[in-house]
Formats: C-alpha cells, structure tokens, sequence
C-alpha cells in the first residue's frame, strides 16, 4: 500500500493553483484576531463555575459539587439511584488523590478497572459490560459544558463511550472559560512532548440525535446520561 | 450513490419534489427551528462578524498554502505510524479501500456518517466484496440504508424527508416491535448496532478537519457514533477532501465552535475528537491508521473565481436559509451536496453537462452569503458560474448562436426594428389573457401574456408577463409627445 503517487499529487495541486509549493515556512498562520482567547477570559471563578454549571444543565447533564470527603457518599447514591451492577474506574493516580482508593476498595461488587496491561478485548468488554463509569476528566470549559480528557493506558477511549452511565470527576480549579483554553495546554503538552495520547476527547452531555423528525432524543450510541461532579477543594 | 443521485432531469426532480408535501413541511419546519436557534448562538457568542473575518482567514490560508499543509499533516500521520494515500480519482480512494479490505480479510466494517464516502460510493463498492457486512452506525444514515440506501436529503439531517411511521416501518424489517416514539426507536438503533461496532475489524470515518501539525484527525459529532468507529476497530480508514486541512490544534478548535453553532445551533457538538493511530500502551483506537486524500474534482476550483468554495465547512447553514432549498428539499438537486452550497460546489466536481441547471436553482437573494461562517460569496459564485457557462458552453451552440445573431439583425436595422415595435401588440394576440387588470397584471395593455410559446413558455409557466403595448401607446410615442408638450409648455412662459 505504498504512498508513491503524493508528489505528483501535490505538484498538480501547485500548479493547478499558480502557486510555488514550500511557501508556508515564510508564511505562517497568524490569526487577525484574539477572540478564542479572550472571550469570558474575563470571568471570576466563581462566575466560571455558576456558567459551568448552567450551561452543563442546559446540555442534561447533572451536575453536582461536593467536597472530596463527601464524593464517596455521593458516588454511593448514584450507584444506588441507577441500580448500578457493574462499575468501571480507570487505573489513574487521580482516583487516590480525590480519596476513593479505601471506597473502592469497599465497593460490592468490586469495580473493574480498566487495564493499562489488559488487552484490547478485554478492556473493550469491561467498558461494554459496565453499567457505570466514573472517568478522571481534564478540564470542564465553562462556556459549553464540555469536559475534556486525553486517552491513556489507564483510561481508554471506550471508557467513556461504552458503559450505559458516566461520571465526570473534575476538580473546580480545572474549570476554564472556554475550550480554547483546555486546547492550548494540549497543545502545549504535545508539543513539549509531556502528553503522550493519541485521542483527546472534548464531551458535552449525554449523546443524542435529532434524526427523526428533528426530536431531540439523549442517548444515543454514547452514554444514555452524564454527571459531572465538581471537587470544590481541588 | 456517488455524486449524483439522480438521472432524471432537473424539471422532474422539481417536479417530484414538489409533491412531497410532508417533505416541504419538514424542511419548513427544520428551517425554522434551525434559524432560531443558530441565530441565538452566534448571538451568544457575540462578535460573529469577527468570528467569521477569523474562520474565512484560517480557510483561505490553508488553501493558499494547500500542498504546503498536506505535505506536513502526511508527514505528521506516517510519524505517528499511520498511512497516507493521495488518490486523484474516486475510483483510485475505492480501489485503495476494497484492496486493505481484501488484505486484511476484513469481514465487518462500521462507518460513521461520512459525505465524501458517499460521493465516492463506497459503502457498494465494499459489500462487493464476498461475505463483507457494512453497517452505517450514524442514525440517519443507517435508517437510509435499511430503506434500501434512499437518498439522503440534508447535509447534517439526511432523513429530514422521512415521517417517524415511515422509519417504523424500516425498523420493524429488522425486527422491531415497538411504536414510533423517537426514543424508542433510537433506543432499538442502539442496541442493533451496539453488536456491529464490537465485532467490526475495521472503521470507516470522514474527517471535519486534519491536524496539520500534529497529523490528528477531529470528528464532530451529536451520537458518539464515530468515536465508538475509531475506538473499536483494529483497522481504521479516514477519507477526507483535500481541503479539510487546519494548521493547528488551535484553529480546529474556532472551527469546531463555529460549525457546532452553523450547523445546529448548540455551542459545541456533544463530541469533537481529535484522534489519531494507537500510541504505545493503549489498549484501543486503531493499530493501523490509513488516511486517503481526495481531490475527485476538488482541483477544479482551484486558481478560478470559485477557489473559495473550498473554504466550506459543511455545516449546512446556507441550506437552513435558502427558498428555493425549502421548496424543492434535497432530492431536487440530484446531487449528494444540495443547497446553495451544492449548487456551486456540484459543478465544480463533476462538470456543467451533469449538474448546470444547479447555478440557476438560485433567487440570488444572497442569505446563502450571509449566513457563511467562513464567508463564501455563494450567490456571487452562481452568478459566475452563470456567466462561464454562457461563455463557454452557450454561445459554442449554433441555435443561440442564430438567435443572438437575429435579434442582432432585428435591433440593428432601423426598419425591421420599427417593423417590430409596430406589430409586437398584435402578435402576441393569440398568446394573451384579457383578465381585468389587478395586481398580478398592472401593466395591462388590453390583456397578459399567459401562455407564451417556444422559450418564453418556461417563464409563462409560473407568472405572467407583459404585453407590448400598441405602437401609439409605446414609450418612444409616449416620450415624443411628452417632449412635445414640454416644448409648447416652456414657449408659452
């Protein structure tokens, strides 16, 4: 399957456009203005988390802020609400640091994780046969109530795709104004060569669709619904 | 499918669309919806004049510097281990597609909703294949190919033809029993093709844009479908147009916001992803990535008047705002790109033979333009396209070309044109109406031409026209006698 036809294609290209190829070393990309950046940059914290928190609703999200030391009761009663059977949680280092490690331990039945030494199969599975998956996120953008995370061996992509019910845990100092913020650290972190992924995710709500006759049906192929959990004292 | 959807010519389609009324309300009713609430987002946003200047400035660039921000994205996707094929034709992106699948023994594919694999008729070429089952997993689209691959009519709401019994009735074929609620239904989708997506080997997605600089792939998306597509399968073949390019990272992320507004007026999509081939100690995403770039025709708009319709987005605004798009709904175009954007891209792909009554399905009233995040003067670009067909293809024909020269004859000689001006009121007797005058006919001499024969007929099919007025009431009499009257006026003072 060898790619031997792409000079020829982008030579065409050149000449069909008048153009000379290897122009855009001397020409790069600056935008004319700063809009992405500076809109809501404005914003309080505490006006970032009452937007957040409006416009996640806005998307039916549930949205919930607790401190770290009542997250396990609240997770108990999610679990207890949807009738949860079978929890996946991400082997990510998050989990410890927001003080879920003893409530996990304690979980009947006990969660599965997804396995950074597991194979494809077998985590694919674990996220199909979850009913709930309480995922470590990146950030929460204010401005649509979108959370983003970066796919990593403790927390792949299905993870947040397969199971019936999602948990967002996202501390209240990640909300930020817009997804232009949370797309410069990625950006950044690429680059820097900090983050190794090859997926980054931003979600707003539960799936849905407007397919038939333009009615809005939430949950579609994704999670059936989302709640998103902020960590007031992280 | 391909890029034309349809043989028959476009009179009939217009003709056929007409009569689906619950197709005309739908799209009414879509239209309206769709005003509202892309209105208020781009309200919400605020600034959206900059907001445009700004996505217009990050299309335009790319595609100035187009084989300079190809060349680096195919260095950044084989980097990342992935493969890159530039395919000129749509039978070089098929041929590429059947092959990997035969090599790889590739028995169940999923596909997210992709336009350029319709134009390119994908999905028929791979179930070619012996024992191949391919599934379309976006709703829309998997309704269209359960009702034995209807036409989609919308670019971002394909089935926006189809009444919730009529998509009933396509289910319960598949074993379906419950009633037309849309959730129920859509609940049924899901758990269909919740079987597809884990058996599937290989993944088949389009692309909103490609990463220049970091070789990423980023799908736009309301279901999840194409997230589940690209995290599934081993194998994963992304086809895109060439011009589907974005520098970085950055100008993605404008763009995603201002297509999630365009499109269907929400401030982001449930699901923007910015995805590329498996990296080490990750269990799931594609072990092997294959990126086919397309021109297809695409080339064509380059270094013309209509390079900038290469800028689109695909967020369907200018068809949510478009009269005549409203009244003959998608399937009137016969062409997979519909609307006004369809009606200047179309042509551009394929040729003036296929699709060049397109340019005039078209009241240049301009809110195509208008509404353009990026900023393409669509009505402009019908108008040229117009004016390049009468150029070029018209004026070659000996009929027009006889006309033109007659009516040359007849304005050029005084005689027969005051010949013409004295009879003009009398020939056109057997043609006229005598209603009373109103509104539809003010200009009423003695009667309107209802029924005009030869070329004139497909004007007097939908409104009347004028009468010349007899040779001593016309406007060069008129004029005469009024200078007349102004001369004795201005000698009596």
């Amino acid at each position: 399957m060898a790619n031997d036809n792409r000079e020829d294609f982008l030579n065409f290209i050149a000449e069909k456009s008048g153009r000379p190829r290897h122009q855009l070393a001397d020409h790069p990309f600056t935008p004319i203005n700063d809009l992405p950046e500076t809109t809501l940059a404005d914003k309080t914290p505490a006006e970032l988390f009452t937007l957040a928190q409006e416009n996640s609703e806005a998307e039916h999200v549930t949205f919930k802020a607790v401190a770290s030391a009542d997250l396990p009761g609240l997770l108990d009663g999610i679990i207890a609400e949807k009738k949860v059977q079978s929890l996946l949680l991400p082997t990510d280092s998050r989990i410890a640091a927001y003080g879920l490690t003893d409530w996990a331990a304690e979980q009947t039945p006990a969660p599965v994780y997804w396995n950074p030494q597991g194979t494809r199969d077998e985590n694919i599975q674990r996220a199909q046969d979850a009913d709930l998956a309480v995922g470590c996120v990146d950030f929460l953008c204010a401005e649509a109530g979108t959370i983003t995370v970066a796919t990593t061996p403790g927390q792949g992509r299905s993870f947040h795709f397969l199971p019936t019910h999602y948990v967002a845990l996202v501390p209240q100092s990640r909300i930020v104004p817009r997804s232009r913020q949370a797309m410069d650290w990625y950006d950044a972190e690429i680059k820097a060569g900090r983050l190794h992924t090859s997926n980054i995710n931003f979600i707003t709500g539960p799936s849905n669709s407007g397919d038939i006759e333009m009615v809005l049906v939430v949950g579609v192929h994704g999670p059936i619904d989302m709640t998103y959990v902020v960590l007031t004292d992280q | 499918m391909g890029l034309e959807t349809s043989k028959d010519p476009f009179l009939t389609r217009v003709k056929q669309s007409e009569k689906d009324t619950f197709m005309q309300k739908s799209v009414a009713k879509a239209q309206d919806a769709q005003w509202d609430k892309r209105e208020a987002a781009r309200k919400e946003l605020g600034h959206w004049q900059d907001w445009r200047n700004l996505g217009e400035q990050i299309r335009q660039h790319v595609i100035k510097y187009l084989p300079d921000y190809l060349e680096e994205f195919a260095d950044n996707v084989e980097k990342r281990g992935g493969h890159v094929y530039f395919a000129k034709k749509d039978t070089d992106a098929v041929n590429y597609i059947t092959n990997l699948a035969k090599e790889k023994h590739v028995q169940r594919v999923v596909k997210s909703k992709s336009m350029v694999t319709t134009e390119i008729d994908l999905d028929k070429a791979l179930l070619k294949i012996p024992g191949m089952n391919l599934m379309e997993t976006d709703l829309a689209e998997f309704i269209l190919q359960e009702d034995d691959w209807d036409e989609p009519t919308h670019i971002v709401f394909p089935t926006l033809h189809k009444n919730r019994d009529q998509i009933r009735e396509v289910f319960q074929k598949l074993g379906y029993e419950g009633d037309n609620d849309p959730t129920h239904m859509a609940r049924f989708a899901r758990e269909y093709l919740r079987r597809d997506f884990l058996q599937a080997d290989m993944g088949i997605t389009g692309c909103n844009f490609a990463i220049a600089d970091s070789g990423l792939i980023n799908l736009v998306t309301n279901e999840g479908n194409a997230d589940l597509t690209m995290a599934i399968p081993k194998t994963q073949v992304v086809v895109m147009g060439m011009e589907r390019l974005v520098p970085s990272l950055k100008e993605a992320e404008v763009l995603d916001n201002m297509l999630s507004r365009s499109a269907v007026g929400q401030k982001l999509t449930s699901y923007c992803s910015f995805s590329g081939e498996q990296v080490a100690g990750e269990s799931d995403g594609p072990e092997d990535l294959h990126v086919v770039i397309l021109d297809n025709g695409r080339s064509n708009a380059l270094g013309t008047p209509f390079e900038s319709v290469l800028q689109c987005i695909r967020c369907g605004a200018c068809l949510n705002v478009c009269p005549i798009y409203r009244h003959i709904g998608g399937h009137g175009y016969g062409s997979i790109y519909p609307g006004p954007i369809g009606a200047v891209l179309s042509p551009v792909l394929d040729g003036y033979e296929k699709f060049g009554d397109l340019p005039f399905a078209s009241s240049l009233c301009g809110a195509c333009t208008e509404t353009c995040p990026v900023k393409i003067p669509l009505h402009r670009l019908l108008i040229k396209h117009r004016e390049v067909m009468m150029d070029k293809l018209k004026t070659d024909k000996a009929f027009n070309k006889a006309i033109m020269k007659g009516i040359g004859m007849g304005t050029g000689d005084p005689a027969l044109f005051q010949m013409a001006m004295e009879f003009d009121h009398s020939a056109t007797l057997p043609f006229v109406s005598k209603k009373p005058t109103s509104v539809e006919n003010l200009y009423n001499h003695e009667g309107h031409i209802t029924h005009a024969p030869s070329m004139a007929k497909g004007w007097t099919d939908v409104r009347d026209a004028p009468r010349p007025p007899k040779h001593t009431e016309n406007f060069r009499r008129w004029y005469k006698d009024h200078e007349a009257q102004k001369g004795e006026t201005t000698d009596g003072e």
